[in-house]
């Protein structure tokens, strides 16, 4: 399979590195159906963020957040902290590939003197709307027509079987295991293990469970596949030079890239139907940054499936294509293995299915060194965001 | 927003798109979009990418190889659910590689299939228990070695 370099492209972002930082992180409960609406969840987080970076509603002059996925815009924000100051706002934040942009958009705009602090809110209550039937992972999908008449009926639907169907492909290709598949998973488990609020905090996995595990979607089995949770995230941006007066160690922004494929989120027609948008977006991160993926002490991915995983740490630049399950089964992606310590905090498989928000927020954690699975000495981290046509690269430092 | 098309997942025939691929299947035709101009296959169904013309809809030979195929075990619709085990897959048309159709191979061992196997085209009635009395004809695709051709139920 040849990846044809025109599948997709990447946006050509201004250099921003080093002139924001992130100041203030909030997390919520992460569980199954809380019986929460997103709303609530939302300004849970937003307060904890808040606090975290010592400031108070009123301050907050900006929000992104996910206009695709109701939950916290701008009027929920006055709502809940009962101002009613001006607010620049961006519905192009929140979670997935754009909880990796959503600090460039806050740069623009602390750049433009639209905003001093840049507040990103990402909240997700998918567990309580699928038990209440008015919501899920997959209805976006089902609601477009070419989907909804050329690809539901012959049961490809949803996104289980749409990259139960990528692996299956990428197995061929790559001659890649369920052993090497599973090693993700294991691992994974294994750092929600020693995190702290993680969905699986409590609950084990070896090899033997994950190969015990029953089939969704041959060759997809329940441990390729992340639960689905309630949860969210937020975080506070601000200029690296704001940032110095405030409570906490400012984690600087170096770099961010954001790419797309060109067949939408339509992954049947992918062309280089093994490989994510990242191949466009990370390059640029890298470069901003004046880094390569060899100088990142932690990597969190957007990881829905195994699959994703190992397609993105190849298309970031981390190894060869086709080399990622090897690299996984030799145990480089744990914490403890000073090579490429791997969602740190057990990732959307084994943390929580809240889309990429909590991937950031590890990243903030370990270079403030207080993640659960700590990576000793860690200097420089990033995310890598994906949302089926869309890929972002995010890439934090600890001040200097 | 839950889907409220009646008969979903059966396909929209009367849909402007698509509806000429379902025609044709009822006919006993594998049709695809074709741009007008430069001849190139567009799918799914669009304007031209590269000259920006409208597509037209033209029989191919129904000859595929198979790129990737998945066996469902659990169904994620209720109208799936005494389908599964099925298997749903994506096929590469003979005529342009990069043209993918999401179909089923029906009355298969899994087991046996094999990534780039040559493929034929069937055209079988996809009927839904959640949809009673109707039925829509499709095209299915079957392994060439396959002789077979009863209806999957």
């Amino acid at each position: 399979m040849v990846d044809t370099p025109d599948w997709g492209h990447a946006v050509e972002l201004d250099d921003i590195a080093g002139a924001v930082s992130i100041v203030g992180i909030g997390e919520t409960a992460f569980t199954k159906a809380s019986g929460r609406t997103a709303t609530e969840i939302g300004a849970e987080a937003a307060e904890r963020a808040i606090a975290d970076a010592g400031l108070i509603p009123d301050q907050i002059d900006g929000l992104t957040y996910s206009g695709a996925f109701a939950g916290f815009g701008p009027a929920d924000f006055h709502a809940h902290f009962g101002t009613n100051h001006e607010l620049w706002s961006s519905p192009w934040g929140g979670g997935m590939a754009w909880a990796g942009t959503a600090p460039y958009l806050a740069a623009k705009a602390i750049a433009a003197g639209d905003a001093t602090h840049v507040l990103n809110v990402f909240p997700v209550a998918w567990a309580t709307q699928r038990a209440e039937m008015t919501g899920g992972p997959g209805e976006v999908h089902a609601q477009q027509s070419l989907k909804q008449n050329l690809e539901v009926p012959f049961g490809w639907f949803p996104q289980p079987i749409y990259f139960a169907t990528i692996m299956q492909r990428y197995m061929h290709e790559y001659g890649t295991t369920r052993e090497q598949f599973g090693a993700v998973a294991v691992t994974l488990r294994d750092h929600a293990n020693r995190t702290p609020g993680a969905v699986f905090h409590d609950k084990a996995m070896s090899i033997d469970d994950y190969l015990a595990a029953p089939m969704l979607a041959d060759p997809l089995c329940l441990f390729d596949s992340c639960p689905i949770s309630d949860g969210g995230g937020a975080y506070v941006v601000t200029s690296t030079e704001r940032a110095r007066d405030l409570r906490a160690d400012p984690v600087v922004v170096l770099g961010v890239g954001e790419g797309y494929s060109a067949t939408g989120t339509h992954w049947s027609q992918q062309r280089a139907f093994t490989s994510t948008p990242q191949v466009f977006a990370a390059p640029h991160a890298w470069r901003m940054a004046g880094i390569t993926p060899a100088d990142v002490d932690v990597l969190t991915c957007y990881d829905p499936f195994t699959v994703v995983s190992l397609m993105q740490l190849e298309d970031m630049g981390f190894c060869e294509k086709g080399d990622a399950g090897a690299l996984a089964q030799s145990g480089a992606l744990r914490f403890d293995s000073q090579q490429i310590p791997y969602n740190t905090h057990g990732g959307l498989l084994s943390h929580a299915y809240v889309l990429g928000i909590a991937h950031v927020i590890e990243c903030v954690q370990q270079l403030r060194g207080s993640a659960g699975a700590q990576v000793a000495g860690c200097e420089v981290a990033a995310y890598g965001g994906y949302t089926g046509h869309m890929a972002s690269t995010l890439v934090l430092g600890r001040d200097r | 927003m839950a889907i409220e098309r009646g008969e979903f997942p059966l396909p929209d025939v009367d849909d402007p798109l698509v509806g000429p691929f379902f025609a044709a299947a009822a006919r006993g035709e594998l049709a695809i979009t074709r741009c007008a101009e430069c001849d190139r296959l567009v799918w799914y169904p669009a304007s031209c990418p590269v000259c920006g013309a409208e597509p037209i809809w033209v029989a191919v030979s129904g000859r595929a190889t198979l790129f990737s195929w998945v066996t469902v075990r659990r169904p994620f619709l209720p109208a799936f659910a005494d389908f599964v085990p099925f298997v749903t897959a994506l096929v590469a048309l003979e005529e342009d590689a990069s043209v993918r159709l999401c179909t089923m191979v029906p009355e298969v061992d899994p087991s046996v299939l094999r990534a780039d196997q040559a493929m034929r085209v069937v055209f079988r009635p996809l009927r839904f228990a959640t949809v009673p009395d109707r039925e829509v004809i499709v095209p299915m695709f079957v392994p060439v070695e396959s002789s077979s051709n009863r209806p999957p139920h």
